[in-house]
């Protein structure tokens, strides 16, 4: 590819942006977008989210991590997005290299580029950035030229099937790891050591993983042999954690983007991390343990925000924003302050057991968007299993106060496939729709809506049921149609996800190294976007699988015993895999386990000796 | 208090689609912290209205827009700091205080002039294309066939035409062009082009299309006045 300078690159550009779909994507101008000079600043990092703009932009973490690094003052952060189809087709038409938004340099001229692994479906797009940017897609090709590779985010968990593209990993929450890293970075290019040497000291950080220094074997069967660790490196590596959340770097004046994104809105971050132990959720395992920020810190960035972005929503983020210690104060806090200049509040991850209609009524200026509740499973006994500890009676209340108050829409999440599942598990999704239903007829509103969306369980590592395989493709596709020919009633609306897409997403989550080759075979042959169902192509995987000789059912369909070596096994989240084995065992007894964030510890092991401990603010 | 602003859309704000344009005077509005005035009902949304759209790309160096806020304030003040909060290449130019009753801009502005930059794919001299626009200009219909989700449509772009000039500057044509905007539609910019080349065998390169509005008018009988001239206003404010 040609070397283009940024100067180049944005005439270039410029000459076909009005054609594009959305050319606001691919300009880096936004309000409160940061231009650095270059020129004064030690170590350039572009910050890579593979996926669109509009849903990258959405990603709180991305936007947490931007400010932060540009927040030093020898440090520079540009954002990078996944371009859409029809821009890469243009860009590769003309020969124009991927560039950072904020100054058009090309990818080639930075330093660092950062992946944020959010969900296996965009592995290609990284293939497919770096391939676009002229970067060698693998890590020996790669020279003292070409910039360092990075990712961070939860796939990086298991980030096995990456192995061989990334030069290292970081692991946990990046606030002050990142920094240190990039510190390392700007020393290496002041006294450059050979690569190998330079790895070995940045794998002294907390949480970062060099897979170079790890050395897998397998057994014939193809189960893991050993995982080893060189000398020099630790044996495992244990995610960063930020002890301080509340003092912790925070932007308050976010990029404001000129197309509407997917959350388009301030974010506030109440919290991190989720206590409740669902059994299926990796969110609830890897962010451990929660911690809170205080009210005096929320009401300060809370005013921040709304004088440096003009949004007129605030959506109050975390894994489960109803257990916010203080949700009520901070609600009413927030509007007695900001509700006279039109700015309301959002909830997006609302409860039905820490679900407070009265709260939804004061967050909600309208009732049209309805109301989202997540009882996951269809009985009692299954919502057990995965620890989910909402009975029907919380969500037949909710609903009945919901009904009351006015909506009319009300929206159901369910899983299928969940470990232990049976017909009658279904049925039970069936009948919990109806009962909804029935009791707002019965409360006498017109015009309901139920909306019971199906996702399909997919194994994730680290939580206790990564031993468990994902049900087969067909009978899940049976589950799926069953309920679609029973929830036939004009009330009911049904989606469900796709099969295939789920299918592929549990062999990357379960993968291990040796699906690196065909993760490169599916890019080559157009892969891309599999996360969107209209560019998702199936047969390029098939193919893929066909050509490398590879069994997709032995990793997404396959039940691993507990003395498996597991390929994440020299990661670790900090909650102890002995944990993750009792949880196992309690599901499969349906035996529920309490939330630890009241004073009774549950012994996930995260705790202790690591300076971190619940806290709670309320 | 309704303010008319006169502003303009130019540089790399020339990628914000018009859809976009609210959101961002009013996010600009409220950073300013001046309060919007909202439209009752359901989904409340403030009183911000615009003028026809402006084609993602295309410059426009004097677009309008009609903004109602709460309190009264004065006019210049208002414009000063709503300005220091709009991004680059929104610059805002003038601005008056509408009375009651006054006309939205989309019931006023009917024509609009624009400024195309060409280069040309082959060598043209100016007789040629003087001759060229002259016989475009002579014919009474020009008829355009378009694809719209509903299919091939044809329609006739000549009446929306009211002046067409071009002139060589060095490798490129330099053309002036006004047309008549309205409820029933337009004609756009790139269409005359196409069909002068189409036509009149002019060998346009429209591939690096250079366009630019350089106003919206409210036209009465063949004289063009601005939409701050129009109505009957109290205030005036030139943004510096
Ligand atoms: S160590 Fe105990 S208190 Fe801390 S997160 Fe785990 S279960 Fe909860």
């Amino acid at each position: 590819m040609t070397k283009y300078t940024a100067a180049e690159i944005r005439r270039q550009v410029e000459r076909f942006l009005p054609k594009v779909l959305k050319p606001s994507r691919y300009l880096g101008t936004e309000w409160n977008a940061i231009q650095k000079d270059w020129h004064k600043t030690d170590v350039h990092m572009a910050f890579a989210f593979p996926d669109v703009y509009e849903v990258g932009m959405s990603h709180l973490g991305t936007r947490i991590l931007y400010h932060l690094v540009n927040s030093y003052p020898e440090f520079l952060c540009e954002r990078v997005f996944t371009p859409w189809v029809d821009m890469e087709a243009t860009m590769r038409e003309k020969n124009i290299p991927l560039y950072a938004l904020e100054s058009f340099q090309p990818l080639q001229a930075f330093d660092v580029v950062g992946f944020t692994l959010q969900y296996e479906m965009s592995y290609t797009n990284i293939l497919n950035m770096l391939d676009l940017a002229g970067i060698p897609l693998r890590t020996e090709e790669r020279g003292a030229e070409d910039p360092w590779i990075i990712a961070g985010g939860p796939c990086a968990f298991n980030p096995e099937p990456l192995v061989g593209f990334i030069d290292f990993f970081l692991l946990g929450e990046s606030e002050e790891q990142l920094p240190e890293v990039l510190g390392l970075i700007a020393e290496q290019k002041k006294n450059p050591l050979p690569r190998q040497d330079f790895l070995r000291r940045v794998a002294q950080v907390q949480g970062v993983y060099v897979p170079d220094f790890y050395h897998v074997n397998y057994k014939p069967d193809g189960r893991i042999e050993k995982i080893e660790a060189e000398s020099g490196v630790p044996v495992v590596v244990e995610k960063a954690i930020v002890q301080d959340l509340d003092q912790a770097f925070f932007p308050t004046n976010p990029v404001v983007p000129y197309l509407e994104i997917v959350h388009d809105r301030m974010m506030l971050e109440v919290m991190r991390g989720c206590s409740r132990g669902c059994r299926f959720c990796q969110a609830g395992m890897i962010y451990r343990p929660v911690r809170e920020r205080s009210l005096e810190t929320l009401l300060k960035q809370t005013e921040e925000l709304v004088r440096s972005t003009g949004y007129d929503e605030i959506a109050l983020t975390s894994l489960s924003s109803g257990d916010y210690s203080c949700i009520q104060p901070v609600i009413e806090k927030i509007l007695e302050k900001h509700g006279d200049e039109g700015v309301g509040i959002s909830l997006p991850s609302l409860r039905v057991d820490s679900f407070d209609v009265e709260l939804a009524e004061s967050v909600q200026k309208t009732r049209k968007s309805g109301l989202t509740f997540a009882p996951e499973a269809g009985t009692q006994r299954l919502r057990d299993v995965i620890n989910k500890g909402v009975t029907e009676e919380n969500l037949l209340n909710a609903a009945e106060a919901a009904f009351k108050k006015g909506w009319s829409t009300i929206k159901l999440y369910f899983m299928v496939g969940l470990p232990t599942e049976t017909q009658e598990d279904i049925d039970g999704i069936i009948d919990l729709a109806k009962k909804v239903a029935n009791l707002g007829t019965k409360l006498g509103r017109r015009n309901i809506t139920i909306t019971i969306s199906t996702s399909i369980f997919v194994p994730k590592a680290h939580t206790p049921f990564q031993w468990e395989p994902q049900e087969a493709k067909a009978s899940v596709e049976l589950k799926q149609r069953y309920l679609k020919e029973n929830l036939r009633d004009r009330r009911f609306k049904y989606n469900y996800h796709d099969v295939k897409t789920s299918y592929l997403e549990a062999v990357f989550a379960k993968g291990d190294r040796r699906l690196a080759p065909l993760l490169e075979w599916a890019f080559k042959h157009g892969a891309r976007f599999d996360g969107w169902s209209d560019q998702f192509c199936e047969e390029v995987w098939i193919n893929a699988f066909k050509e490398l000789g590879i069994d997709p059912h032995f990793y997404a369909n396959r039940a691993m015993d507990y003395d498996d070596i597991l390929p994440w096994d020299h990661l670790e989240s900090g909650v102890a895999k002995q944990f993750l084995v009792e949880e196992h065992h309690r599901a499969l007894q349906e035996a529920k386990t309490i939330d630890c964030r009241h004073n009774v510890c549950t012994g996930c092991g995260i705790c202790p000796g690591r300076g971190v401990q619940i806290e709670l603010k309320g | 208090m309704r303010l008319r602003i006169a502003y303009t859309k130019v540089e790399d704000a020339k990628y914000i689609a018009h859809l976009d344009l609210t959101r961002v005077f009013e996010r600009a509005i409220r950073r300013a912290g001046i309060t919007m005035s909202y439209t009752e009902g359901f989904n409340q949304r403030p009183k911000i209205s615009f003028g026809f759209a402006l084609a993602v790309g295309t410059e426009g160096e004097r677009e309008y827009v009609d903004i109602d806020i709460q309190r009264e304030m004065d006019l210049g003040e208002a414009l000063a700091r709503i300005q220091e909060q709009l991004p680059p290449g929104i610059r805002l130019l003038q601005g008056r205080v509408l009375t009651q009753g006054a006309k939205p801009l989309m019931a006023v502005l009917n024509a609009a002039s624009y400024r195309m930059r060409v280069l040309m794919a082959l060598p043209i001299l100016p007789e040629r294309l003087q001759e060229g626009i002259g016989a475009w200009l002579a014919r009474e219909h020009v008829t355009l066939s378009r694809f719209t989700k509903r299919g091939p449509t044809e329609k006739d772009i000549r009446p929306w035409v009211k002046r067409l000039e071009g002139e060589i500057h060095g490798d490129e044509i330099i053309f002036e062009l006004e047309v008549e905007m309205g409820n029933a539609g337009s004609v756009r910019p790139e269409e005359v082009l196409v069909s002068l080349r189409e036509l009149e065998n002019l060998p346009l390169d429209l591939e690096a299309l250079h366009i630019k509005r350089t106003g919206v008018h409210v036209s009465y009988q063949g004289e063009n006045t601005s939409p701050l001239e129009h109505d009957g206003f109290v205030q005036l404010a030139e943004q510096s």
